[in-house]
């Protein structure tokens, strides 16, 4: 059955029309064109997916649209404001943290929710905290550098 | 994978969503839905009515005093992990909700899914195709186990991290149902039937969970292959608390992903509340835990390999725990 | 000081931050109005005719838009290796494995096609079905192509030297059996396909894909329409790693329901059939004999190697090849036999994956290496110190190599990984130890494994390059747009890409192989340098010197010896333009790597690659003895990949390939029970995480070969071959015990280290 949702998208409201049991991923990506948010796996195992709920990192394949109205969502094509692009955005593109790019959106959403968390984190709290985002090109190496690279900046 | 399609509800009260699940048998519960979406989307569960959760704001919580700690339903992993009461106090309630699933899990998941999570088999949670090959199991509906084809049981395993910890920490729960409220050792909620795992009567549901004052010593060890991401191939808490006279009042040895429910070795405990604690205690408690597991192959790792781990682990907490 | 400008930078990739706003597009990222949704009917069964397929029901479901089976397409074999073709885009007679495609429908909504999927009713007859290999090839075994009774659908025997002569001669002979298991490619972007078409019955096919070029001529083919009436549009692509070399049923679907519904079709596949039905690494059986003198030198290698190809050949006849030719390198032996066949089981398919059957190889001659070094107490390093290959050395197969930096590889990883101090001296449970390999920049002498470019100065002093090549996210696009801005003397910036649409860009066989910066690179600098030569000319004419005078750097071009006599390129532009040349200033490149002997791979002896790359890696581990957990610490990638065009792309090449191939040593492994993948998710599957990861310490050591663009090889693949043999030596020198099969799961180790201790539990 259609509902109209009321979704609050990077600072934006949004009333869409569409069915009860979309995922917000599905929202996203189907009825709201927002294409940045990935579908790894659409099983929440590989983060690709991962959006910003509040500030917290929500698998958006395993989040139900009509669970989250009302609330503030974040995804990636939100994080540059006013066209100045966030530092792990820009972290990431000069430390060669992106190779083919597709898990980028979501590693940067959930490297940005970790470091609202925890401003000058280690090494390992980083790689813990990526640990549910996967990556086949990288290796992580720059990924994790491009994070701590930031860390120090704040 | 697309959800099947269902009505949605977000009841205002703990009583609204009770009464609305017991007069609905369509109905599930939705907390982070990070258990139960995978399973939708594999079409084993294909409830006709979500009840959601989290709009009940009062179930968000950890307090901690004299009578002892209590945590909402609804309190979020991530919450649980990086509370810094429950790192200093409770440290092992955090720990092992530290080693679910990865970030986001924590963020999304929340105590009461974690510890009503289903149970697992690897028959079981996978895709419509992928069960196509066969006729369906017993736990989706079938009428054969294919773990043991001759029984007529179901196996599933349990395969959450957050119940071996309360268990051992003596934890009690809350339910809220029709009849008013209930109390239950956590324990008790499992019914170790793969089938239906829970003992949660229609329209009930999990409130808070009560962990009673303990001054002892707790662990939680929890084997995998990869350090993030897996569930537990075996993982076990223990818990241990000693009288003045350093005699152990309390010896708690619980084990998941051995068993379609998460399993207290009680045999081994005796023994090891027997003491002395010794190269040879342990190795006894050890080989007795072990024989009171019952690993099956429900996961891709073999039962024979899920009890070695069993007694490797084991054998590694009692010497940490002292340490 | 550099001599080049722009090559050597640590150049961020030019779509980089596309990607990281969320804008870069993928192919499920576009849509098309009216579009409709397709999905792919799979078989539940390992081996089994298909009687009948009854599509009444699906094609009854409200907003299906079709349904087809294999009596409706065009009965037109398709693989990717024209001589082994031997796979329908929907099965027509029977299907070979699970999830091999039967049928596939499309709707107005995937919700909708997935329940018309449902409701086909195919009658299968079930046939015996075979999933070892060695069953596979015995007589008697079920036969899963008629045409190949056998099972073994490609084989090569080469011999050079005289081998049984040379094991006569060995002072010491030892053989070993290895084993490798099926690894996926998982690439992050799942397949996916839109087509589109016009009236003309012209489809347009925006696929994810690593061969845009190829797709069309095989696309075309099972279409059973000219090449003409098919354009694939590359776009982003998240990863291949060789599975988006094929073509896949999701291809040809889009494409065909495209045309038959004039409606824009778009087909997703799920994680699960990436694991299932695209392609995963061949399993390999290795039986290896070493024949050796008592002086360290190899002097005789016999290969027997089965690969399991599972249900189809895809890339069968050219996988067992490569795996043949490229144990020749990086040691001299002088002596070798190779038998090694592909063979059919009832069991998802193997393709081209990152090293493309060498890994395999690789790992059995590195993991022997080390064991003939233990019995014959040499230092292993020293062992391959002494049998590396240099430039310029006849190679007894008659390989060209022009640059080789493996002998400089080996020191210097020796020395970052602390060879000397460290191995055979750490305590029990930590060790090191190292692998060589080496890998083709593409292959030569193929008409058909051509590049094309064309670079024109616009009138505002712009670049604007067009070419054929496949960016996957390694960043093909960058590297190739330096080599043209360092032609032309501009920053990076100056140059805009246009890549990998066969009906705009000119010709190029796709990323694989490792030839793409040698080749597309090599077609760029020529068609820079022909439009760069244009407008030299008016410039020359101008300052009244000859072309070879002058020099163009920093958008400036000028007199060598006189710099302040010149002029900005935009001036240029304009001196051209009054000296009544005709605009647009276009320079074409067509470049096929060449052959200074003259060779066709799957045919005659000598050199079949314009260049050869190499490298080392060294591992540091550590062995938890207690659980059997292997971590890995360190590793070092030494790397010969000519100049680095993009060191930072290069580092990027080596670090995806050191984790992948620890992922390959320790923890990717694809389960199949009967047939069926019974770990198809990432949940099971143990691709690594960001914890599992090493510190990684890459060396590039340069050599500036003279076929590459500015002296550039390869990076992409190579460097995975070594990992894992270098992980595997590690783990003996932590613990002595030596795994002759992969993966090596904290459950073998335990096995082990209790059988070691005897001692059970
Ligand atoms: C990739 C991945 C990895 C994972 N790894 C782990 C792991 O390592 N360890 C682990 O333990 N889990 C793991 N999980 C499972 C899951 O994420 C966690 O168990 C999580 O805590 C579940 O909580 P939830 O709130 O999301 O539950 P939900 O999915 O919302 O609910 C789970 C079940 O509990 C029921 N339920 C929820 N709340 C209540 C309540 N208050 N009263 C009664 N019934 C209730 C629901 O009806 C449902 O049946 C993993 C999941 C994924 C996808
Ligand atoms: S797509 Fe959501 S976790 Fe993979
Ligand atoms: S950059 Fe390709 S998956 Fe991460």
């Amino acid at each position: 059955m259609k509902h109209i949702l009321k979704l609050n998208v990077n600072g934006e409201d949004h009333e869409v029309l569409t069915d009860i049991h979309k995922t917000l991923l599905e929202v996203l990506r189907e009825d709201l064109g927002l294409t940045g948010t990935k579908k790894g796996c659409d099983l929440g195992t590989c983060g690709a997916c991962t959006v910003l709920i509040e500030g917290k990192p929500y698998l958006s394949c395993l989040t139900l649209a009509v669970a989250v109205q009302e609330k503030r969502i974040l995804t990636i094509e939100g994080l540059a404001k006013d066209g100045d692009l966030h530092p792990l955005q820009k972290a990431f593109a000069e430390k060669g943290a992106i190779q083919c790019g597709f898990c980028t959106p979501g590693m940067i959403l959930i490297a940005k929710a970790f470091l609202d968390e925890h401003p000058s984190p280690s090494e390992g709290e980083v790689k813990k905290a990526v640990a549910g985002n996967l990556c086949r090109c990288t290796g992580y190496a720059k990924i994790v550098e491009a994070i701590l690279s930031v860390t120090e900046k704040i | 994978m697309r959800l099947p399609a269902f009505d949605y509800i977000e009841p205002k009260t703990l009583k609204e969503a009770a009464k609305r699940l017991a007069s609905n048998k369509g109905a599930v519960l939705l907390a982070g839905g990070t258990d139960l979406l995978v399973n939708m989307k594999h079409r084993v569960i294909m409830p006709k009515q979500i009840i959601h959760l989290k709009a009940l704001p009062k179930l968000q919580y950890i307090t901690s005093g004299k009578e002892g700690l209590k945590i909402g339903a609804l309190t979020t992993l991530h919450e649980i992990a990086t509370s810094p009461m429950l790192k200093e106090r409770w440290n092992i309630i955090a720990q092992a909700a530290q080693e679910v699933g990865a970030y986001a899990h924590q963020s999304m998941g929340t105590l009461g899914g974690n510890l009503c999570q289903e149970n697992r088999c690897r028959f079981f949670n996978q895709s419509p195709f992928w069960r196509g090959v066969r006729p369906p199991c017993l736990k989706a509906g079938g009428k054969v186990c294919y773990v043991v084809p001759k029984g007529n049981k179901c196996y599933s395993t349990y395969c959450g991290d957050m119940a071996p910890a309360l268990i051992a920490l003596g934890a009690q729960i809350k339910i809220e149902g029709m009849e008013g409220e209930r109390s239950l050792p956590l324990k008790k909620l499992y019914t170790h039937n793969g089938k239906k795992p829970l003992a949660l009567k229609k329209g009930e549901i999990l409130k808070e969970v009560f962990v009673p004052p303990a001054s002892g010593k707790a662990l939680y060890l929890k084997w995998r292959v990869r350090e993030s991401l897996e569930f537990p191939i075996v993982s076990l808490a223990l818990y241990v608390e000693k009288d003045q006279k350093d005699q152990i009042k309390k010896a708690r040895i619980v084990f998941s992903g051995v068993g379609s429910g998460p399993v207290e070795a009680t045999l081994a405990e005796r023994i090891w509340k027997a003491g002395p604690l010794n190269e040879q205690t342990i190795e006894k408690v050890a080989e007795q835990a072990v024989k009171e597991i019952s690993p099956m192959r429900t996961s891709i790792h073999s039962p024979a390999y899920k009890r070695k781990m069993a007694g490797i682990l084991l054998k590694e907490a009692l010497k940490q725990i002292y340490s | 000081m550099s001599l080049f400008n722009v090559i050597g930078k640590r150049e961020p990739m030019l779509d980089a931050l596309e990607k990281a706003t969320g804008r870069a597009k993928f192919t499920d990222d576009l849509t098309f109005p009216g579009m409709l949704f397709g999905k792919i009917l799979r078989s539940p069964h390992p081996h089994a005719k298909i009687l009948h397929v009854d599509l009444s029901k699906a094609l009854k479901v409200k907003g299906v838009h079709g349904a087809i089976c294999g009596r409706d397409i065009p009965k037109k074999k398709y693989g990717i290796v024209p001589m082994a073709k031997d796979e329908y885009a929907l099965a027509i007679d029977k299907v070979r494995y699970i999830g091999d495609e039967v049928a596939a429908v499309v709707a107005t909504s995937i919700e909708v096609a997935e329940e018309a999927i449902s409701k086909i009713h195919v009658d299968y007859e079930v046939l015996p079905a075979v999933f070892d290999p060695l069953e596979a090839m015995k007589p008697g075994a079920p036969v899963i192509h008629d045409e190949v009774p056998n099972n073994v659908s490609a084989k090569i025997r080469k011999e050079f030297g005289d081998v049984e002569k040379a094991f006569f001669e060995s002072d010491e002979i030892f053989e070993d059996d290895f084993e490798t298991q099926p690894v996926n490619h998982a690439p992050l972007e799942p397949h996916a396909a839109i087509g589109l078409a016009d009236h003309s019955g012209k489809v347009i096919l925006y696929s994810s894909t690593q061969i845009p070029f190829f797709l069309r001529r095989n696309l075309a083919t099972a279409l059973d329409i000219p090449e003409s009436r098919v354009r694939i549009i590359k776009p982003k692509v998240g990863g291949g790693f060789g599975q988006k070399i094929d073509l896949y049923a999701k291809d040809f679907c889009a494409a065909f329901f495209a045309l038959k519904t004039k409606k824009p079709v778009k087909f997703v596949y799920e994680r699960e059939e990436i694991f299932t039905s695209t392609r995963q690494r061949h399993p390999f059986k290795i039986h290896l004999k070493t024949g050796m003198k008592r002086d360290g030198t190899i002097h005789v290698q016999q290969f027997k190697a089965i690969a399991d190809g599972g249900a189809y050949n895809s890339t069968a006849p050219l996988m067992i090849t490569l795996a043949c030719y490229f144990i020749m390198l990086p040691y001299r032996i002088e002596n070798l036999l190779f038998e090694g066949c592909h063979v059919y089981t009832n069991k998802p398919v193997g393709g081209a994956m990152r090293g493309h059957g060498i890994p395999q190889v690789r790992f059995a001659v590195e993991a022997q290496l080390d064991l003939i070094a233990e019995k014959m107490g040499i230092d292993p390093f020293e062992l391959r110190l002494k049998n590396a290959f240099h430039a310029g050395e006849p190679h007894p197969a008659k390989l060209l190599v022009q640059s080789c930096g493996f002998s400089d590889t080996l020191i210097k990883a020796a020395e970052a990984i602390g060879w000397k101090e460290k191995r055979g001296k750490l305590p029990f449970g930590r060790g090191i130890g190292l692998a060589g390999a080496s890998f083709p920049s593409g292959v030569s002498n193929m008409s058909h494994i051509s590049s094309g470019a064309v670079v024109k100065i616009e009138r505002d002093a712009s670049i604007t390059l067009l070419t054929g090549a496949a960016d996957i996210g390694q960043g093909a696009e960058t590297v190739i747009s330096q080599i043209v801005a360092e032609e032309m003397g501009v920053p990076l910036e100056d140059i805009r890409i246009t890549a990998a649409d066969t009906e705009i860009t000119p010709l190029d066989p796709g990323t694989f192989g490792s030839g793409v910066t040698l080749r597309a690179g090599n077609a760029a600098k020529m068609a820079a340098q022909s439009a760069k030569e244009k407008l030299l000319e008016a410039v020359a004419e101008k300052l009244e010197v000859e072309i070879h005078q002058l020099e163009v750097k920093d958008r400036r071009i000028y007199v060598k010896d006189q710099p302040e006599k010149g002029m900005s390129f935009s001036e240029a532009i304009k001196v051209y333009q009054y000296s009544d040349r005709p605009m647009p200033i276009i320079g074409r490149g067509s470049y096929m790597p060449p052959a200074k002997e003259p060779t066709t791979l799957l045919k005659e002896d000598g050199n079949f690659s314009p260049a050869y790359s190499f490298m080392t890696q060294a591992a540091e581990v550590e062995v938890d003895t207690t659980t059997g957990k292997v971590k890995v610490l360190k590793m070092v990638a030494a790397h010969d990949c000519g100049r680095a065009i993009n060191p930072m792309l290069v580092e990027g090449q080596l670090d995806g390939s050191v984790v992948g191939g620890m992922g390959q040593a320790l923890y990717e492994d694809v389960l199949i029970e009967k047939g069926q993948v019974i770990n198809p998710s990432f949940l099971d599957y143990g691709l690594p995480t960001a914890m599992e990861i090493p510190s990684i310490t890459s060396i590039e050591v340069e050599t500036d070969d003279p076929e590459g663009p500015f002296g550039a090889k390869e990076s992409g693949e190579g460097t995975q071959l070594a990992p894992a043999p270098a992980i595997i030596n590690a783990i003996y020198d932590a613990i002595g015990v030596r795994f002759k099969s992969l993966p090596v799961t904290p459950e073998k180790v335990l096995e082990a280290l209790q059988e070691k201790k005897g001692k059970t539990y």
